[in-house]
C-alpha cells in the first residue's frame, strides 16, 4: 500500500518538533503507551502520523503467526506460538516492518475485536475466529483519527485490550484471546469535545499542536506541500538522506534502550514531580521515566540528563493533572523545570 | 503461560490485598469489587492473584455477549449429528475458577446482573434457542471499576460481598518503589520473579494454612452481636452485609493463625464488607448517650434473631434459647462468653464506625456521576448484545444466532454442498444497544428587559454545571440568545466544558425581544443539519417572560407566537420553559407558551441561580 501512494516524508515537515519527538520516543520505547495529538484542523496531525510509517523499524516476529507475535517477547505470545514452544517445536522467525493500522471511526465492534468467520461456518459448519483490527494492531501502531469522536463501545474495547495487552473475545459463540499490544496514536480537535478520562490516561504522551505563527515558516509549509504534490518522487528524494539519518537514529536508540537503567535520581525526581502536581494513579511516574530514557537513547547517550527529563515532563504530564472544572489545566512547566534543576543539583 | 505481575510485588494497598486473600480463604466470599482511579494498579492487583492461587483466572471482556456468558447450542454437534447439546458459557466454564471483569461499570447492566446473581446463588437456568438447561456453578468473581466513569446501582453494589477502594499513595519512597518494581518486571522479568519467589511461596502457604484452619474458627457471640448492631447502625439493608462481614472476619482470623475472631478482625471486616453497603452518610456518627446505645444493642439482637428463626411466634418463646444452645454445642462451638463481656461492645459499635469514617472512601468519592442513558439502537451502530426474530426489514443479521437456529435441522435439509443451509425462518437479527447523548439548547431572552444580567448568570452557571457532567453522559449543551432583531447561536452544542467556558466569557445583552424568531431558529438548529440526529434526545430550555415584541411578518406578536408554537410543538423536541417574569402585575405569558409547547414550566425566581441546572437535569433525564 505505502509503496503505491507516495507518503509525505517525515523529515520534510516544517517545525512541530514536540510532535516529532513524541512519536520518535514512542517508536523507540513502545511501552511508553502512545501519543495523543491535540490541535486545530490542518496542523499536520495526520500527515505526521502517516509520515512516521516510513521510519518504522523492523521487528523480529514469529514466522507465519497471524498475530505477528514478537519472537523475543516470550511473555506475550499467542496461544498457538506458546503451545508450539512448550512442545519444543522450532519456531522460525522473520523480520517485518512495524506498521500503522488505522481504526476508522465507523468501524463496528465485530471488526475491531474479531468475530466468527462466517464463510468458514457456513461452508464447513465449524466455528473459527476471524481476527479483527486489534489483532492486526499487535506489535504495531494503532492509529485513530479524531479519537474523541469514537463510539463509546469501541472505546471500551480499546480500553479493555490496552489494560492487559490481550484481546479477549467472548462473543457470537466465539471464545478466543490473543495478544494485542499496540502503540495507540490518536489525533483530535479539542473543540469537538473531550476525550473520556480513562482513555486519555491510556495515552502515554500528549502533544498540543498549534498552527505555525511565523509567516516565513508558514510559507515554507505551503511551498513544500506544493512541491510534493507536483512531483512526489523528486520531493522524497530531496529528503532521502535526512530520512535515513532519522532511521539510523531510531535503530541506534533501540539498541541502547535495553542497556539503560534508570538511576535513583531520575526515579525520585519523577515521583516528586507527580506528587507535586497531584496526579491520579501511577502511570505518570512510569511514563515520565520511560520517556526520559527514550530521549536519552535518541541522543545516543547512556545516561539520562536533566534536559531529557524536562522534555519528557512537558509531554507526559499536562493531561494527567487532576482537573478542576472550567479552569484550563495548564501545567506550570517552569516550576517543574526548576524542580528538576534542584534535584539534579543536589545529587 | 503468561507471566503475571507477582502479588507480593505490589506496593501498599493492604486493604485490597486483604479482601482478595479473604475471598481465597473463604469459599463463600464469592465476589470482590476493587474501586480505583485510572492507573492505580486495579487490574494488575486482581490478575496478580494468579501468582498465589492455582485456580485459573478467566477474563470476562466488556463486550461479552449473552450466548458466551450463559451458554448456547453446540453448533458443530447440531450440524454433524443433529443432536441438541449445550456449549457451556463462561459462567459454567468458570465453575471452581475465578472470573474477572475489568471496568464492570461499563458493562451492560443485564450482563452484570447475571454474573452477580449467579455468583450469589450458585446456579442459573438457561432458556434459549430451544435449550432448557439448569447450570450449577460456583465461582469467585473479581471486578474493578473507575468511579469517574459512572457507578453501579446500589442493588449491584450490595451483591458484592466485599468492596475496597484503592488508596492514593502519596509517599515518595513508596511511589518510587512502584516505578522500580514495574520497570524491573518489564525489562528483567525472570530475575524479578525470582526475587519475589520466596514471598510468593510463603503467601501461598499462608492461604492454604488459613483454608485448613477456617472450619475451626469461631466468632464469640458478643462480636457476632457487634456485627449485627453495626449493620443496623450503618443502615445496611438486608442480611448480605452481616453475612459477608462475619465471613470476612473469620477469614481474617484464619489468615492471622487464630481460632477465634477478635475485635480487630471485626473492624477490618466491617471496612471490607459494610462500607459499600452503608446508607448513612459517613462523617457524622451521632454522639448518643450510652442508655440509648444499650437500647439499640438490644434491638439489634432481636432483629438479628428474627430472620434466623423462621418459626411461628407461639413456638418461638419457649424452646428457642435451648435450641440455639443445643445447636451451637453440636457444632462444637464454645458456649457464649459471660455477660460481662457484653459491656465491651456498647462503645465498640461506635469505635468501628469511627474507624470506618476515618478510612472512608465514600466521603472522598467523586460526586454525581450516574450512568449514561442507554437505548436500543435503531440502526446498525451500537453494541450487539442479544438477538431476536426479525421485527424490521433490516440487514443486521445475527449470523451466529442464525446458524445456531438452523443447526438442528441440517440433517433433514438439502445443503447443496454447504455445511449449513439456512432458510428464512432461521434468520435472527441483532439487538444493539447504545448509549445516547442528550443535546440541550438553552434559548435565552437577552433583550434589555429587567433582570437580564441575573438571568445570564443563572444560565451560564447552568450550562457549565451541565457540561461538567457531560463527559460522563456525553451530552452536548449549547446556547442561543435572542435580542434586537435576531437570534444568535453563541455556543453551538458542544461536549467540551473548556470550550464553553471560553465562548461564554461575555454575553451581549440589550435591545428588543424577538421571541418568535428565537423559537424558530432554535427549533431549526435541532431539526436540521448536524445537530438533528433523531436517536438523540433533544431539549430546548427557554428562558423568557413570554413577551415577544418583534414580529416577523407584521402580524401581532402574540398571534404570531401562537402560530409558531403550533408548528414546533411536535417535532420530537422536549421543551422546558423557565419563566423569568418578576414583580407585579404578572401577565403569565410564559405559562401560556409552556402550555402551547406542551412544556414543563418553572419560575426562575423559585429555582434561583443554583437550582436551574439541577431542575433541567432532573427533567431532561426523566423518561417522558
Amino acid at each position: 500500500m505505502t509503496s503505491e501512494i507516495p507518503v509525505y516524508p517525515f523529515a520534510g515537515i516544517v517545525g512541530q518538533e514536540n510532535m516529532k519527538e513524541a512519536l520518535l520516543a514512542n517508536i523507540v520505547y513502545p511501552s511508553i503507551g502512545g501519543v495523543l495529538i491535540r490541535g486545530e484542523k490542518g496542523t499536520a496531525k495526520s500527515t505526521m502520523v502517516r509520515a512516521a510509517t516510513d521510519l518504522l523499524p523492523e521487528r523480529e516476529v514469529v514466522k507465519g503467526c497471524i498475530f505477528r507475535c514478537d519472537a523475543s517477547d516470550l511473555r506475550n505470545q499467542c496461544s498457538s506460538c506458546q503451545s508450539k514452544r512448550i512442545k519444543g517445536e522450532k519456531i522460525p522467525s522473520e523480520f517485518v516492518r512495524m506498521r500503522v493500522v488505522e481504526l476508522p471511526l465507523c468501524a463496528t465492534e465485530d471488526r475491531v475485536a474479531g468475530t466468527l468467520d462466517i464463510e468458514h461456518a457456513i461452508t464447513k459448519g465449524i466455528k473459527k475466529f476471524e481476527p479483527g483490527v486489534l489483532a492486526m494492531a499487535n506489535g504495531n501502531i494503532l492509529y485513530v483519527d479524531e479519537v474523541n469522536l469514537l463510539d463509546d463501545h469501541i472505546v471500551d474495547l480499546l480500553l479493555d485490550a490496552a489494560a492487559m495487552g490481550v484481546n479477549f473475545v467472548e462473543r457470537e459463540g466465539i471464545s478466543y484471546s490473543h495478544p494485542s499490544r499496540f502503540l495507540l496514536v490518536g489525533t483530535m480537535n479539542p473543540e469537538e469535545g473531550d476525550l473520556r478520562p480513562q482513555l486519555l490516561d491510556r495515552f502515554g504522551l500528549v502533544v498540543d499542536v498549534e498552527g505555525e505563527k511565523d509567516p516565513s515558516l508558514r510559507s515554507e509549509v505551503v511551498r513544500r506541500r506544493l512541491d510534493f504534490e507536483t512531483d512526489p518522487k523528486a520531493f522524497c528524494d530531496r529528503f532521502a538522506s535526512e530520512q535515513q539519518a532519522i532511521r539510523d537514529k531510531i535503530r541506534q536508540a533501540k539498541e541502547i534502550i535495553p542497556s539503560l537503567a534508570p538511576d535513583e535520581t531520575l526515579i525520585n525526581t519523577a515521583v516528586t514531580i507527580s506528587l507535586s502536581l497531584g496526579v491520579d494513579g501511577h502511570r505518570s511516574d512510569l511514563t515520565l521515566v520511560k520517556t526520559a530514557l527514550a530521549f536519552a537513547a535518541l541522543d545516543g547517550q547512556k545516561e539520562v540528563r536533566k534536559e531529557h527529563l524536562k522534555k519528557a515532563a512537558g509531554l507526559s504530564l499536562p493531561h494527567r493533572m487532576r482537573r478542576r472544572p472550567f479552569e484550563e489545566s495548564k501545567v506550570d512547566i517552569r516550576a517543574i523545570h526548576s524542580l528538576i534543576e534542584e534535584t539534579y543539583e543536589v545529587s | 503461560m503468561n507471566f503475571l505481575f507477582p502479588f507480593s510485588g505490589i506496593v501498599g494497598q493492604e486493604n485490597a490485598k486483604k479482601a482478595l486473600l479473604c475471598s481465597l480463604v473463604h469459599e463463600d466470599i464469592r465476589s470482590v469489587l476493587i474501586i480505583g482511579d485510572p492507573g492505580s494498579a486495579k487490574s494488575t492487583l486482581v490478575r496478580s492473584v494468579g501468582t498465589i492461587e492455582d485456580k485459573p483466572i478467566q477474563t470476562i471482556p466488556q463486550a461479552v455477549t449473552f450466548d458466551r456468558l450463559m451458554g448456547m447450542i453446540d453448533l458443530e454437534k447440531a450440524v454433524t449429528s443433529g443432536s441438541i447439546q449445550v456449549t457451556p458459557g463462561l459462567l459454567e466454564e468458570g465453575d471452581g475458577q475465578i472470573l474477572y471483569a475489568d471496568n464492570v461499570n461499563l458493562m451492560e447492566e443485564g450482563i452484570v446482573n447475571n454474573i452477580l446473581n449467579t455468583s450469589d446463588t450458585g446456579h442459573f437456568i438457561l432458556e434459549r434457542e430451544g435449550l432448557s438447561h439448569h447450570v450449577t456453578t460456583r465461582f469467585t468473581f473479581f471486578a474493578t471499576m473507575d468511579p469517574a466513569e459512572g457507578e453501579l446501582s446500589p442493588g449491584q453494589m450490595d451483591r458484592f460481598d466485599l468492596c475496597v477502594r484503592l488508596d492514593r499513595i502519596d509517599e515518595t519512597e513508596l511511589r518510587a518503589e512502584i516505578v522500580r518494581n514495574q520497570l524491573k518486571f518489564e525489562t528483567k522479568t525472570k530475575s524479578f520473579l525470582l526475587e519475589q519467589q520466596h514471598e510468593t511461596d510463603s503467601l501461598k502457604e499462608k492461604v492454604t494454612a488459613a483454608q485448613d484452619r477456617l472450619p475451626y474458627v469461631s466468632i464469640p457471640e458478643a462480636l457476632q452481636d457487634l456485627v449485627s448492631s453495626l449493620c443496623l447502625e450503618l443502615a445496611v439493608e438486608g442480611q448480605r452485609g452481616d453475612l459477608a462481614a462475619t465471613r470476612a472476619a473469620c477469614a481474617l482470623a484464619a489468615l492471622d493463625k487464630r481460632d477465634e475472631v477478635n475485635f480487630q478482625d471485626i473492624k477490618e471486616a466491617a471496612l471490607l464488607a459494610l462500607e459499600h453497603r452503608r446508607r448513612e452518610k459517613p462523617g457524622c456518627p451521632p454522639p448518643e448517650p450510652p442508655e440509648e446505645n444499650k437500647e439499640k444493642e438490644d434491638n439489634a439482637q432481636e432483629n438479628r434473631q428474627d430472620p434466623d428463626t423462621r418459626q411461628p411466634p407461639e413456638e418461638r418463646d419457649e424452646p428457642h434459647p435451648e435450641e440455639e444452645e443445643q445447636k451451637e454445642q453440636d457444632r462444637g462451638i464454645p458456649p457464649p462468653p459471660p455477660v460481662s463481656e457484653r459491656v465491651f461492645d456498647i462503645g465498640a459499635t461506635f469505635e468501628v464506625i469511627r474507624y470506618l469514617d476515618e478510612q472512608s472512601w465514600q466521603a472522598t468519592r467523586k460526586q454525581k456521576s450516574g450512568r449514561r442513558t442507554r437505548v436500543q439502537s435503531t440502526d446498525t451502530s451500537g453494541h450487539y448484545h442479544a438477538f431476536r426474530l426479525p421485527v424490521k426489514n433490516q440487514n443486521d443479521i445475527a449470523i451466529d444466532a442464525t446458524l445456531r437456529a438452523a443447526a438442528p435441522y441440517q440433517r433433514h435439509r438439502k445443503r447443496n454442498g454447504l455445511a449449513i443451509s439456512v432458510t428464512k425462518g432461521d434468520i435472527r437479527e441483532k439487538v444493539r444497544e447504545k448509549k445516547v447523548a442528550h443535546t440541550i439548547l438553552f434559548l435565552v431572552d437577552a433583550s434589555g428587559s429587567m433582570g437580564v444580567q441575573k438571568r445570564m448568570i443563572a444560565v451560564k452557571g447552568a450550562i457549565l454545571s451541565l457540561l461538567h457532567d457531560a463527559y460522563l453522559k456525553r451530552d452536548r449543551v449549547g446556547l442561543m440568545i435572542f435580542r434586537g432583531k435576531d437570534a444568535h447561536l453563541l455556543l453551538p452544542p458542544t461536549k467540551s466544558p473548556d470550550h464553553a467556558a471560553k465562548m461564554l466569557k461575555t454575553i451581549p445583552t440589550g435591545g428588543m425581544t424577538p421571541l418568535g424568531k428565537g423559537l424558530i431558529e432554535s427549533c431549526n438548529l435541532l431539526t436540521r443539519g448536524r445537530f438533528a440526529s433523531t436517536d438523540e434526545n433533544r431539549s430546548i430550555v427557554i428562558l423568557t417572560d413570554g413577551r415577544g415584541n418583534v414580529p416577523i411578518n407584521g402580524k401581532s406578536p402574540s398571534e404570531e407566537l401562537k402560530e409558531i408554537t403550533e408548528k414546533i410543538a411536535f417535532t420530537g423536541i422536549r421543551y422546558v420553559v423557565v419563566d423569568t417574569e418578576a414583580g407585579f402585575p404578572r401577565l403569565g405569558r410564559a405559562q401560556v407558551l409552556a402550555g402551547n409547547l406542551n412544556a414543563l414550566y418553572f419560575r426562575l425566581e423559585e429555582l434561583g441561580t443554583q437550582g436551574l441546572a439541577g431542575s433541567v437535569q432532573n427533567t431532561i433525564y426523566s423518561p417522558r
